[in-house]
């Protein structure tokens, strides 16, 4: 039987709140909560679907539900998935408030430890005129109080810090020490199917406080690095979490996603990692055409995020679906709507140059949970383009 | 009937005071709220008490460690008679204050 990481094995840095003895259970129980909601309730709500809801949407419709939709009107009665939700939902609500003790208990300390590791580095841009998108800056993300951009005082990095911490528990460490499995999922896939790519200039689009962006310089360590978000609290906990890791070369730049004061056709490598399901539908087709413009020939475009809704069982659907209906990520339904191979090519990208892959961080074998929790395990869906050489484009 | 409870103030401050009432009110999953919220404190609940396990634990191992208690010894504890008539109470005390309700 294998459990979840317990949280005092989360990577040490000089940003990680001292949390005590309680705190750390509090956390554990959370990854605990977590393992039993995928491995003993949610195979509960499958099984009170294929046993006793779906047959009564039959005799009431004649048919089986054909989408998430009408698999939420056959379960909205079914205790199995009723009590998951409550349990889910209560889990999510327990380790944002164990994090918010937490980082409120160290807000002071946190923030005078980041400033002394930015103090004096060139490599944090931040720009106090920018006005953070209201998509970003009105939603408290997975029940995040205040989400990215709040700040409790100046200088203040509690939202990133409880992020940080708390993402430990919730995945029960399945995103490894660092949180980065998205990263390392990514570079692994560059290396299995790109052996030749050797990107000179890499920017990550909505880069948060930058765990998925250092992978990216330990495997290309020729390369220049911008990271890029629109909140600074993110960016100044991830600029001094990665000093205090030891990377000193990464440039954390404040600017909107869709809209960076970068040049054009100047970057081999634009990606993101779990952030298009968290940006509008308006900003989505604007960040893909970001990427289009940032390219030069011959370039990379590359997005991981949970896969499309398009071509799974209904009831999958219905599934993933959760984090979109009860755990505020008010995009995350649309964007698993969105057909993102076609709003790349509307982006500007050949349509022989757009594709979709899979990527994991760890073989099957070395994941703690089983079965697959449905939005939390550490394999992602691909999609992405190269830039066409000069010329080739513009008949494409 | 009304449900509804009085507000209770979050011991964390919010981050400005036009946040604290953006947040989209919580889902109701059950037919009745006080069903939501007894499972809301029901889970709380099973978290600070596993906490509390969990501090026992710790607190036996570290006297372990010490040497203070030996390997067992908690396990193997039989309180002495009048130990065990004070602890008697404390668990009588204890169950009719959680009982309480359903007198």
């Amino acid at each position: 039987m294998s459990f979840p990481s317990p949280w005092h094995t989360i990577g040490r840095h000089g940003l990680l709140p001292a949390a005590t003895h309680d705190e750390m259970v509090r956390f554990d129980i959370v990854a605990h909560l977590n393992a039993q909601i995928a491995q003993s309730l949610s195979p509960k709500v499958k099984t009170a679907y294929e046993s006793r809801a779906r047959q009564s949407f039959r005799l009431r419709h004649g048919r089986d539900p054909v989408d998430r939709h009408e698999v939420a009107e056959a379960m909205r009665q079914e205790p199995a998935y009723r009590v998951f939700s409550l349990v889910r939902r209560n889990t999510m609500e327990i380790r944002q408030h164990a994090g918010r003790q937490l980082v409120a208990r160290e807000a002071e300390s946190l923030r005078d430890r980041a400033k002394s590791a930015n103090e004096g580095a060139d490599t944090l841009k931040l720009d106090p005129t920018l006005e953070p998108p209201r998509y970003v800056s009105a939603v408290d993300t997975h029940l995040m109080r205040g989400g990215y951009t709040a700040e409790r005082m100046t200088d203040d990095v509690t939202n990133p810090a409880n992020y940080d911490a708390g993402m430990y528990a919730t995945t029960g460490g399945a995103a490894g020490p660092w949180n980065d499995a998205a990263g390392r999922a990514l570079v692994d896939w560059l290396r299995r199917e790109h052996p030749q790519f050797k990107p000179r200039r890499i920017v990550d689009l909505g880069c948060g406080l930058g765990h998925n962006t250092l992978p990216l310089r330990a495997a290309f360590p020729e390369a220049e690095i911008i990271a890029i978000d629109v909140a600074a609290p993110m960016l100044r906990y991830g600029h001094a979490r990665a000093r205090s890791l030891g990377v000193s070369d990464v440039t954390f730049l404040q600017a909107d996603a869709t809209d960076s004061p970068i040049e054009d056709s100047s970057c081999d490598l634009v990606f993101t990692t779990m952030v298009l399901h968290e940006t509008s539908r308006q900003a989505l087709p604007r960040i893909f055409s970001e990427a289009h413009r940032l390219l030069r020939a011959g370039g990379l475009t590359v997005h991981l995020e949970q896969p499309p809704y398009r071509g799974l069982d209904p009831f999958e659907q219905f599934m993933r679906d959760w984090d979109g209906r009860f755990n505020n990520e008010p995009f995350w339904s649309a964007l698993h709507e969105s057909d993102l191979p076609a709003l790349l090519v509307k982006a500007g990208f050949g349509a022989g140059n757009v594709f979709e892959s899979r990527c994991a961080a760890l073989p099957p074998s070395q994941t703690t949970l089983k079965n697959e929790d449905f939005g939390r395990a550490p394999s992602w869906y691909v999609v992405g383009a190269w830039q066409a050489a000069k010329g080739i484009a513009a008949l494409g | 009937m009304d449900h509804s409870l009085p507000q209770i103030a979050d011991p964390i401050p919010h981050a400005t005071p036009a946040e604290a009432g953006r947040r989209p009110e919580a889902p109701q999953f059950t037919d009745d709220p006080m069903l939501d919220r007894l499972y809301g404190v029901t889970l709380a609940l099973v978290t600070e008490l596993a906490v509390t396990r969990s501090r026992l634990d710790a607190l036996e191992r570290v006297l372990t460690r010490r040497e203070l208690v030996g390997q067992g010894d908690v396990d193997a504890f039989v309180p002495e008679s009048a130990d065990a008539t004070a602890r008697s109470r404390l668990q009588a005390e204890y169950l009719e204050r959680v009982l309480r309700a359903l007198e």
